[in-house]
């Protein structure tokens, strides 16, 4: 890459800033409202940066992950934690030891700095220029059945770790439902904006999610934007007060909450039996094996993302505010 | 300097603002934002470093690595946030045992 | 039958077994103890067969996807990966049987799946060769430890599940910034591909001081060592076994297999570093051990020490190699079913007298004999007696450092010995006598008291089956490493 033009320059030195300040702000300010506001800034601002850093598949993640849903489930726990019938002891009010002025906060940002300018130099010792796995990739694209780069590393040269990535997102759940806490519980009906907004979203976003699924292939897009917009779609329908049906809640759920991992698992098996390797695809079929996996996967995140922010397992709840 | 080496070290700079928040801050969720925003250097790093190929395109394996640490991050998260939940509920304060001694 | 069990993808088995049970028993939750159950004698049954195969046929290596590395992600095993399944498939069947008596039905429905998945990235972990591939199996088992953990509920196990949880994390991201910086000095995330391309420089040094902090964090080496007393003390007896015996190696394993083959050539003098913070574990672990009131937490203070042996090792290792690094080996495997057996009997004299202070333990020999043999027996191997694998295990070290010149390390190995004879003969005291106050006695399942009582008497013949022992962890030579400065 070639050196800073000007307007490069200003822009990305501006983004630079930008997210180191808001990142500064966000983890140091005195409310945490504020911080978590803050937080989803940072998240949107690294969405731009992975934009200017060409990882177009990336920054869709990072918007609809890393700032969406994060935000969502960081303000849904403060909610929780400052509520009327919370400790007042629960507030974040930023504590005399961890304020600016204090020594210790000194001490550790000069060792945190120290670290920095380390780890800084070595990072500009690394080489110019490096072709890393590129060159391997392009040489085996064609034979991988999809033309997204991103989505073949994903899918098929190393969908191994996908396969034990769906997995950790299912055990977060398993976490999440096995400390026992309570479903986040909306008492009000919607507001008229929120009830007009979720019923003409809803539509719209599982379409954008069926298309980012499929567009993946060959474009940005993929299996976890898609499911991360799906749950994006669960929240906004949680938000807006609407509930599981009681029969869903037991087995079907758990299955469209699995169906993700139990592909992979199946697909796994198949071709070990199949092929004698693990997810090894055969060149004239892997595209379709892809979309069949991602599509299972996305509906999994999607269900996984959604029942993270309900926060408890709806099976076992009657539900008091 | 490129701009790769511009986001790289913003990367680095990330990093250690995370873990200083780590380690200063006793809220459980001002630690779960430093984790967050640790993990968001390191992805900054990864990908930066990513464009070094020399050619248009960049190199596919961070980004992939990328993609499964975001979600990674968010399934971490999740756990974090509600363990910090249960534990407030129980013990009235969102901290750990050995930061209570302060208000929060 | 011989060829088909020589053919049969073991490895593989190992991984998709536990994830297919953890799924199944996620979605048929009433089936969940049965099949739980099932899978991990299948899964201790695969790591039997990859044993044999590795004997017959040699090193294991899978291409997953057909992708050879460095683009794909390979599987290997040796003779060390199979010392740590074997592990694994021991303490785990043990602690499983443990469990089915140990929980009811509402904690058993969230156990059972947790600990396959928990099983699964263990056996992942044990068989991968890709660095990347270790970091998300990493998260994987730090998750499921976690909520493992916090199985208990109540303060004190939600508490110190937060800082587990912390810590891991902490502990991961240093781990990735690392592979992060090997990938880009060298191009590759697989071990094999990067042991022959790195060369010494900043990058390199900066990786590997990333991931040696990062993974010192999770294996609790001093003074890093703050969030497992706690932990493991808090967590129900078979999680705390589990913990204890094979979640703190996996993340030992990753280390030292990135030193013995990334790292091996760096002369970096870091290792001289993780020799004096092994020995001021085994001496701080030890002493804090013997302060205890809490069984539990005696026990979980024995494990920090016990991992400081592991470190004192490491100067060893990497001056003269194979003597000190089977001794090494011996004391994983030996630790893993002696401390998984003292947690197992420890849950059982909680289940017993409801409570787990040692000064009060109610004529517990007479009581319940089979827990306290269990508890003296697995105590023989953590103090290093004959003929336990403890041993055979110091023993080995002993014999490396007296000749290698490295009296200091010889007399810290040989105090360490001491101290923990003093802490379990202290627990063992006040086992015989009598409590100031007696309270109701609970019936202990002998499911419950058996399974801790195999474990340590497996941790006591140990030392019987050295020779075998030592042939199969050879199978790789994954210990053959050249020597420093050559």
């Amino acid at each position: 890459m070639e050196a800073l033009t000007p307007l490069a320059l200003i822009i990305d030195g501006l983004l630079v800033l930008g997210l180191l300040w808001l990142a500064w702000r966000a983890l140091n300010c005195t409310e945490l409202f504020t911080a978590i506001v803050l937080f989803i800034a940072f998240g949107l601002l690294m969405a731009l940066a992975w934009v200017r850093l060409e990882a177009p598949d990336i920054a869709l993640a990072e918007a609809a992950i890393g700032a969406g849903l994060t935000g969502a489930l960081l303000l849904a726990a403060l909610a929780r934690l400052q509520s009327p019938d919370a400790d007042a002891a629960v507030t974040g009010r930023i504590t005399p030891a961890s304020r600016s002025t204090s020594p210790m906060f000194r001490l550790a940002l000069l060792a945190a700095l120290a670290v920095a300018a380390g780890l800084g130099h070595v990072v500009m010792t690394l080489p110019a220029d490096a072709p890393g796995l590129s060159h391997e990739v392009a040489a085996q694209l064609a034979a991988s059945g999809v033309g997204n780069p991103v989505t073949a590393v994903l899918l098929n040269f190393r969908g191994y770790d996908t396969l034990l990535e769906l997995v950790v997102l299912l055990l977060a759940l398993l976490g999440v439902w096995s400390l026992g806490g309570k479903v986040l519980h909306i008492d009000t009906d919607p507001s008229p904006v929120l009830d007009t907004l979720s019923r003409q979203l809803l539509p719209v976003l599982i379409l954008v999610a069926f298309y980012l699924l499929w567009a993946g292939a060959d474009a940005p897009g993929g299996a976890f934007q898609a499911g991360a917009v799906l749950g994006a779609a669960g929240v906004l329908l949680l938000l807006a007060g609407w509930r599981l049906r009681a029969g869903l809640v037991a087995l079907p759920l758990r299955i469209v909450l699995i169906v993700g991992p139990s592909t992979f698992v199946l697909m796994a098996v198949v071709t070990l039996l199949v092929e004698g390797q693990l997810l090894a695809f055969p060149v004239e079929h892997a595209g379709l094996l892809i979309l069949i996996m991602e599509g299972a996967a996305m509906l999994s995140i999607g269900a996984t993302l959604a029942a993270l922010f309900m926060g408890g397992n709806p099976d076992n709840q009657q539900v008091h505010r | 300097m490129t701009a790769i080496h511009l986001y790289a070290l913003a990367g680095v700079g990330l990093f250690t603002l995370g873990l200083h928040a780590l380690i200063v801050h006793a809220h459980l969720l001002r630690k779960i934002l430093a984790v967050n925003v640790m993990g968001s250097g390191v992805f900054l790093l990864l990908v930066a470093l990513a464009r070094r190929t020399g050619e248009a395109i960049p190199d596919a394996v961070p980004q992939a690595m990328v993609l499964t640490g975001i979600v990674v991050a968010i399934a971490a998260t999740a756990l974090a946030l509600t363990l910090m939940l249960q534990l407030a509920a129980e013990t009235g304060h969102a901290t750990l045992p050995e930061d209570q001694r302060e208000s929060d | 039958m011989a060829t088909l069990v020589a053919t049969m993808p073991w490895g593989v088995m190992l991984i998709l077994l536990p994830l297919a049970g953890g799924l199944v028993c996620f979605l048929l939750p009433g089936m969940a103890r049965l099949l739980g159950l099932l899978t991990v004698f299948a899964a201790a049954l695969s790591v039997a067969g990859l044993g044999w195969q590795l004997h017959e046929v040699g090193v294991y290596r899978h291409l997953l996807g057909g992708w050879g590395a460095p683009l794909g992600i390979e599987l290997h095993a040796d003779g060390l990966s199979l010392l740590m399944l074997a592990a694994t498939a021991l303490v785990g069947s043990a602690v499983s049987v443990y469990a089915t008596a140990y929980f009811e039905r509402e904690q058993a429905v969230r156990f059972w799946p947790l600990w396959l998945f928990l099983l699964a990235a263990l056996n992942a972990l044990f068989l991968s060769a890709d660095i990347f591939n270790l970091y998300v199996t990493l998260e994987m088992m730090g998750l499921a430890a976690v909520a493992l953990a916090a199985l208990a509920g109540g303060g004190d196990a939600l508490g110190s599940a937060m800082r587990y949880l912390l810590a891991t994390l902490l502990g991961s991201l240093f781990y990735l910034l690392g592979v992060a910086l090997l990938y880009h000095g060298f191009g590759s995330v697989d071990i094999a591909t990067l042991a022959a391309r790195v060369t010494p420089s900043p990058a390199v040094w900066a990786a590997l001081g990333l991931i040696t902090a990062g993974l010192a964090l999770k294996t609790a080496l001093f003074p890093l060592h703050f969030w497992l007393p706690p932990a493991h003390a808090a967590a129900p007896a078979p999680v705390s076994a589990l913990l204890s015996a094979l979640v703190v190696k996996a993340s030992f394993y990753i280390l030292l297999r990135l030193w013995l083959e990334v790292f091996a050539d760096l002369a970096t003098g870091v290792e001289t570093l993780l020799g004096v913070l092994g020995a001021l574990a085994v001496l701080w672990g030890s002493v804090q051990a013997l302060r205890q009131s809490r069984l539990k937490l005696l026990i979980a203070y024995s494990t920090v020490a016990q991992i400081g042996y592991l470190f004192l090792a490491f100067p060893l290792g990497m001056a003269a190699g194979v003597a000190a690094w089977n001794g090494l080996a011996f004391l994983v495997l030996s630790h893993a079913l002696a401390k998984a057996a003292m947690f197992l009997a420890a849950g059982n004299l909680l289940r017993f007298g409801g409570h787990d202070r040692i000064a009060d333990l109610d004529r517990v020999v007479q009581r319940l004999p089979l827990t306290a043999a269990a508890f003296a027996v697995a105590g023989v191997s953590i103090m290093g007696l004959p003929p336990s694998g403890g041993f055979i295990g110091k023993w080995l070290l002993l014999e490396a450092a007296l000749t290698q010149g490295r009296w200091d390390l010889a007399a810290i190995m040989v105090l360490g010995g001491l101290l923990a004879a003093g802490y379990v003969f202290k627990v063992l005291g006040h086992a015989f006598t009598q409590a100031p106050v007696a309270h109701e006695p609970r019936v202990v399942p002998a499911s419950m008291e058996w399974t801790a009582l195999l474990l340590a008497l497996a941790a006591l013949l140990l030392g019987f089956f050295a020779a075998p022992i030592l042939s199969l962890i050879g199978i790789g030579d994954a210990f053959d490493t050249p020597e420093i400065g050559s």
